[in-house]
């Protein structure tokens, strides 16, 4: 059977040039649901999308993904505690553990962690490093209850 | 592409299910990171293909009544089959009213209907009432002994509250049904009563449909039925169809026991809650029991639904065949009826045409007034209504057939911590729950490969098992009298043996105190009777036993008395007792006392040694 060809304005493919991009390592899609101009979504990739997944691990508490009570930083728990019951330590101690075993992908390499008492909130930055590439990147993090 | 298997239900498999398609594709590789964005759609989409998968199992298994779980989908199948599922059932005592006062003037005294009564069970206080006026004479001395409207001393009292409802008829158009937030509700007991306004005295009462046998234009049904969260509701005809219906403006009163069901059984002591005034003088009612509360019941279970809605559905309101007979008394009468069992006159041994044969087990202390209560409703509520003109309705009694065995069995030490005597009685235990729960009732069949297998799997330790089995029944003899007797065995009988004695009975006194036994002569189906310490023949012909029929005919024989006990039991060896068939109104029960087992040590060692 022939193959058809279709013109490049009715979107044949095939024809694309040769040079296009490079292989992105790690693909995901942007939790922002921000939409490019064509419709699609953005993705996430690389660094990006791991600091996305150490993002969503550490703001996700436990009990709260069906299925799979242990999943999450469980972070917003502090957020309720007295600022006597627990201190930086507990945190880093906290955010190394959580993403040791939820992303296999990358490895904290420092946590620095901030409590602000009279404002209720914990500033956390994340140090990690993307263990394919070897990149570094640091995500901030700030908790803050509402009420 | 992969396949997105839509059969799983687990949310772990749906999940893997869409990363295995998301494997065939190289736009989005971070599916497997728990963390990563398209994790969390995956999660949402396998949660909600999990969810809907669910509801629509759920929802599939709600439709059909075999696979129903909920109460309420179980009960609307049996409603579409006509079968309306049993309420609660109020317990019902009879009790002996008296009254001993010093007025010799008052001639009648009467107790309302709703008099109560309180009786005690477990613990619990229950209410039991009169439904019904019962009034006295008095006997010129100043006592007086109360009857019922039909002149029975024997008062029923009825465990539970009296409840009225009141509603106010609608316009037609709201389509009323009538709610009883009530799920005690005994729904035998509903009294229906329609007023033409709300200030009228005079009513005009509704029959309970199930009730009704033929309807026409002007008939006054009501129907009840449970709803969805188990209490009731109560509906009238349309007026167009199922005869008469309330109008706008009426007042509907309706009238209850809201009861508590079994827990009210078997109390035996019954106290009057209130006095009884005569002449101005406050007297207390003497309360006799004549028989103990029986009958109350709970609300049908699912299960039983669901067996015996499609049965009674089968019956269609007619009593034709003997299934149906036995569907429909069970239906009625469940609350005192153990079990049912009914056959034709052509099937009776002797046949006796034009009747239908009813054999029901009552449940353990029913009273005989209730039995025969029972008996009698059957006839006029039931056969009287829906059988075939001409065919009468008879009452057998259960007939007990008692099974006598011998167990053996091979039993090895060395698998087993537990002692030979322990593995006896473990071997007993098994007989004893084999008998309770598989037989015990009409048509249930004693094969006694079923039972060995039971005891085979008891323990590792049992190697093998063995059995004999014989039939026994048990007569209860006019005593010095000479007289013919019949006794019936549910199975074929052994032939003759010239080895073996096929029938024998226990002890009896005979021909001026000699204590005898009768047995059948060897080789010969002829019945003899026998000195039990000599062996003499004492009465050469007593009788035959007949092999086909499984009959013992004892003729012309006089029995003094009975040694130990006040029945003679014969035991007969049936011709097969792999398999023994109990027919119409036979019961098989076990008779432990004279039934025993055995283990013989069995340490398998094949080896033989010179």
């Amino acid at each position: 059977m022939p193959a058809k060809a279709y013109s490049l304005e009715d979107g044949n493919l095939s024809n694309k040039p040769i040079i296009t991009s490079q292989t992105k390592t790690y693909n995901d899609i942007d939790l922002s649901f921000k939409k490019k101009t064509t419709g699609d979504v953005f993705k996430k990739t690389d660094a990006a999308a791991v600091k996305q997944s150490i993002k969503n691990i550490l703001l996700t508490n436990r009990l709260e993904k069906p299925f799979n009570p242990i999943f999450g930083g469980d972070l917003g728990r502090f957020l309720f505690s007295l600022d006597t019951e627990f201190d930086e330590d507990d945190v880093r101690d906290r955010i190394i553990t959580a993403v040791s075993k939820f992303e296999p992908r990358a490895s904290v390499r420092r946590v620095n962690v901030e409590i602000a008492p009279d404002f209720n909130s914990v500033l956390v930055d994340v140090v990690f490093q993307i263990l394919a590439t070897e990149e570094q990147d640091t995500l901030t993090v700030s908790l803050t209850r509402l009420r | 592409m992969a396949i997105i298997r839509s059969s799983d239900l687990d949310f772990d498999t749906i999940k893997t299910n869409l990363k295995t398609y998301f494997q065939k594709q190289s736009e989005f590789n971070g599916y497997n990171f728990e963390g990563a964005g398209l994790s969390n759609i995956l999660d949402v989409l396998a949660y909600n293909t999990h969810l809907n998968g669910l509801i629509a199992n759920l929802a599939i298994n709600e439709s059909f009544l075999n696979s129903s779980q909920l109460r309420s989908s179980v009960v609307s199948h049996a409603e579409n089959l006509g079968y309306s599922p049993k309420s609660k059932t109020a317990a019902e005592a009879t009790v002996n009213l008296s009254l001993d006062t010093t007025d010799t003037a008052t001639a009648v005294v009467t107790i309302d209907k709703f008099a109560t009564f309180t009786g005690v069970a477990e613990g619990v206080t229950f209410t039991f009432q009169t439904l019904e006026d019962v009034s006295a004479v008095n006997d010129g001395a100043g006592n007086f002994s109360f009857q019922t409207g039909a002149g029975s001393t024997s008062i029923p009292i009825t465990e539970g509250s009296v409840i009225t409802k009141t509603f106010i008829v609608g316009e037609t158009t709201e389509d009323q049904v009538y709610v009883i937030p009530d799920p005690n509700l005994d729904t035998k007991t509903l009294a229906v009563e329609v007023f033409d306004t709300v200030t009228s005295s005079t009513s005009n009462t509704h029959n309970n449909i199930n009730d009704s046998v033929r309807i026409d234009a002007d008939s006054r049904v009501f129907i009840v039925r449970e709803t969805p969260n188990g209490f009731f509701e109560v509906l009238f005809s349309d007026g167009k169809v199922l005869g008469k219906a309330p109008e706008a403006g009426n007042k509907i009163e309706i009238k209850y026991i809201s009861s508590n069901g079994a827990d009210a059984n078997d109390i035996s002591t019954f106290e009057a809650e209130s006095v009884v005034s005569v002449s101005g003088v406050n007297y207390s009612l003497a309360v006799t029991t004549v028989s103990n509360s029986a009958g109350g019941s709970d609300k049908e279970t699912i299960q039983s639904i669901k067996f015996n809605a499609p049965n009674n559905f089968t019956s269609q309101q007619r009593m034709v065949t003997s299934e149906d007979y036995t569907a429909l008394i069970s239906e009625r009468f469940s609350s005192v009826i153990d079990d049912v069992a009914a056959w034709g006159g052509e099937d009776n041994i002797p046949k006796e045409f034009g009747k239908v044969f009813v054999s029901l087990k009552f449940k353990d202390n029913i009273s005989d007034s209730v039995q025969s209560n029972t008996k009698s409703k059957i006839v006029s509520e039931l056969s009287d209504n829906l059988a075939i003109m001409s065919i009468d309705t008879e009452f057998t009694d259960p007939i007990d057939t008692f099974l006598e065995t011998t167990t053996t069995f091979n039993f090895d030490p060395d698998q087993t911590s537990s002692s030979l005597e322990n593995m006896q009685s473990l071997v007993d235990t098994a007989i004893a729950d084999h008998f309770t729960n598989k037989l015990n009732r009409f048509d249930s069949v004693f094969r006694k490969s079923v039972l060995l297998t039971t005891i085979d799997g008891l323990s590792p330790a049992i190697l093998d098992s063995g059995m004999t089995v014989k039939m026994q029944r048990r007569l209860s003899p006019t005593l010095n009298t000479v007289k013919n007797y019949t006794i019936t065995y549910p199975s074929v009988l052994a032939e003759p043996d010239d080895v073996n004695v096929i029938i024998q009975s226990t002890r009896f006194l005979f021909s001026g105190g000699v204590e005898c036994v009768i047995k059948n002569k060897l080789g010969s189906n002829i019945l003899q009777v026998f000195n039990n310490a000599t062996q003499d023949i004492l009465q050469d012909n007593a009788g035959t036993y007949d092999t086909f029929t499984g009959t013992i005919s004892l003729v012309g024989v006089n029995i003094e008395s009975i040694v130990g006990g006040d029945t003679i039991k014969f035991t007969a060896v049936p011709l097969n007792d792999d398999t023994i068939r109990p027919l119409r109104q036979y019961v098989l029960q076990h008779d432990a006392t004279v039934s025993a087992s055995a283990g013989t040590q069995d340490f398998q060692n094949t080896k033989t040694t010179i």
